[in-house]
């Protein structure tokens, strides 16, 4: 499986073992230059993530940044129950919204890469351009369509969450079909296997890296939303974890320790989760090479 | 390739088939059951959002008092005000510098320099600045935009090391700090597409240019630039909408201000919506964002020519 996603996709960019297999280049003046070139932009990419990492250990934490006082206790006074919540309710948000977009999508990319559909290009040139869609944009309509069908709470929060990254995952799976070989397939029609059973005992085995990346895709874009649920969720106990954070800032007495170590613990399943999906299939093939330019 | 060492574990008890062949040569109509779930959300959900944004625009809706249950629509009302609102001006131009300024030129320019250092840099070095960055990348927006305010105020870590720890860069310099905020959130989506492009540089041109003795630059504007070109005009149009999109960070670090020094189109559509109640005020400067986003996407595609 994994010896078919690297064929198709490309050498993957940033999976660990390349970085560390790589021999190192000859040492002249030219690789020094870039080297240390190099290092230094990454020393200044490190600077602002310092605060988050400090402040989430320090017992005095401010907006400042100062040497820690070392404690766990901002750790432990984040997990109350509100705040427990609130990642569950984003944990339910991108759950829902992951396996409704991932359903529809592994469908629609296999008609899409294997049927004869009239307009097919037309239809995938209007993905790519809903892909491109920025959300803000559909947050009134949305907010008066939902006002009126009465839908201001998680689950039709969490569909629409799928929806905005649909258009993405039909386009990745779409593709990652594309480079599934055919002739498994033609060999089962000749069985007369239905449509339902090649999806399922076929391409889903096959695609499984391609549509396991779509789903880490619409997770955590999902994860990551802030505008959207503070829009549509009006009720305080649906609140997910950005809305939460944010709300942390404006509190009447600030805790800055509490903020750092609450955004450490509702940002990791994220890093994670994009640690999983680039071994599944490369980086370079997830966002380059799903838009052949 | 096409005799995939799979197809021979296929029983060899198969007979030739005796009907139709039912594979992509012919139209079938359960294609486009398979297309209707993603058919019925998005065009729900995604399309129909998008044009009502644009009758909304055209209404006096509101999101309290009267006009919030009975709107109707107004006309060029909106638009009266639109072409009047200087604020919408000053965000236009904000909007501007933010996308091209901060996303076009700096991420793409930043992203394309990671990505040709990292292809020669040794391996201990790529592998911790490459990490680095790739998680600054995937930082949900809140926590970015949360560890960048932090960065950029008084006493916080960028007015420390400038000896100067009173000085507040997010109070005086507030749109440069924006810019740099999202340049340091979405550098590595560019290192990483641009990385996979250069991959696709042939290694032979490369030692061939070496072996004449072709100097570093010339190499890069003469070898490199022109084979990487499709994938930074992608990378630009990409990184573009997602500049463009990028509501959370702006609006946590300064919500638009000081005096709506920062205030981009989708901080400014969102403000007049929520905050000033103007619902339909807000949908239309929404539509102005289409209009732009559908400019980015047709320039990429007459200067990319996509194929699908």
């Amino acid at each position: 499986m994994k010896g078919l996603a690297r064929v198709t996709s490309g050498p993957d960019a940033l999976a660990p073992e390349d970085m560390i297999s790589v021999p190192a280049p000859r040492v002249d003046a030219q690789a020094l230059v870039g080297n240390l070139l190099l290092l230094g932009i990454g020393v200044l990419f490190m600077l602002p993530l310092l605060w988050l990492i400090f402040s989430s250990i320090d017992a005095n934490a401010s907006w400042g940044i100062e040497m820690p006082q070392i404690t766990a206790k901002n750790f432990s006074d984040v997990t109350t129950s509100d705040n427990v919540t609130s990642l569950y309710n984003s944990f339910y948000l991108a759950a829902i919204a992951t396996i409704v977009a991932t359903a529809v999508a592994t469908l629609a990319g296999y008609a899409l890469s294997r049927r004869r559909i009239p307009l097919k290009k037309s239809l995938m040139l209007i993905v790519l351009f809903l892909t491109g869609i920025p959300v803000s944009i559909m947050i009134v309509p949305v907010y008066q369509m939902y006002v009126t069908l009465n839908w201001l709470s998680l689950f039709p929060t969490a569909v629409f969450l799928g929806v905005t990254g649909l258009p993405f995952e039909i386009w990745l799976i779409k593709n990652f079909i594309d480079s599934v070989p055919i002739e498994l397939e033609e060999a089962a029609r000749m069985e007369r296997a239905g449509t339902l059973q090649i999806l399922r005992t076929l391409i889903l085995p096959l695609a499984l890296p391609g549509i396991a990346a779509a789903a880490i895709y619409g997770f955590i874009n999902a994860w990551g939303s802030f505008l959207i649920p503070l829009i549509l969720l009006s009720s305080p106990g649906d609140q997910p974890g950005p809305v939460t954070i944010y709300s942390f800032i404006g509190a009447a007495v600030v805790r800055y320790g509490d903020i750092a170590a609450f955004s450490v613990l509702y940002s990791v399943p994220v890093i994670v989760l994009f640690l999983i999906m680039s071994r599944l299939i490369g980086g370079g093939f997830l966002l380059g090479g799903a838009i052949k330019g | 390739m096409a005799r995939s060492a799979q197809a021979i574990t296929i029983p060899a008890s198969l007979e030739m088939p005796s009907g139709p062949r039912q594979d992509r040569e012919h139209f079938q109509w359960g294609s486009l059951l398979l297309l209707l779930p993603s058919v019925l959300l998005l065009a729900g959900l995604f399309l129909f959002p998008v044009g009502y944004a644009f009758y909304l625009g055209f209404t006096n809706l509101a999101l309290i008092g009267p006009t919030a249950q009975n709107f109707q629509f107004t006309g060029a009302a909106n638009l009266q005000t639109l072409v009047h609102d200087s604020v919408f001006y000053q965000s236009l131009v904000l909007t501007f510098i933010f996308v091209f300024g901060s996303g076009v030129v700096g991420v793409t320019v930043l992203g394309l320099l990671l990505a040709l250092l990292m292809q020669h840099a040794v391996g201990v070095i790529r592998a911790i600045v490459g990490s680095i960055v790739i998680v600054s990348w995937m930082l949900p927006p809140v926590t970015a935009a949360l560890i960048w305010y932090a960065f950029s105020t008084a006493n916080g870590t960028m007015a420390v090391l400038a000896l100067n720890p009173k000085a507040d860069y997010l109070h005086t310099a507030p749109m440069l700090m924006v810019c740099l905020a999202n340049i340091w959130a979405t550098a590595g989506f560019a290192m990483i597409v641009l990385s996979a492009g250069l991959r696709n540089v042939p290694a032979e041109i490369i030692e061939a240019s070496q072996v004449e003795g072709a100097r570093i630059w010339h190499r890069f504007w003469s070898i490199t630039l022109p084979i990487m070109w499709p994938t930074i005009v992608t990378t630009v149009l990409l990184v573009g909408l997602l500049t463009l999109a990028n509501f959370s960070l702006v609006y946590i670090m300064t919500a638009g201000g000081p005096g709506n020094s920062t205030n981009i189109l989708p901080v400014y559509s969102y403000q007049q919506a929520f905050s000033f109640d103007h619902l339909a005020y807000g949908a239309l400067l929404g539509d102005v964002m289409v209009v732009i986003a559908t400019i980015l996407a047709f320039a990429y595609v007459r200067v990319a020519r996509v194929t699908i």
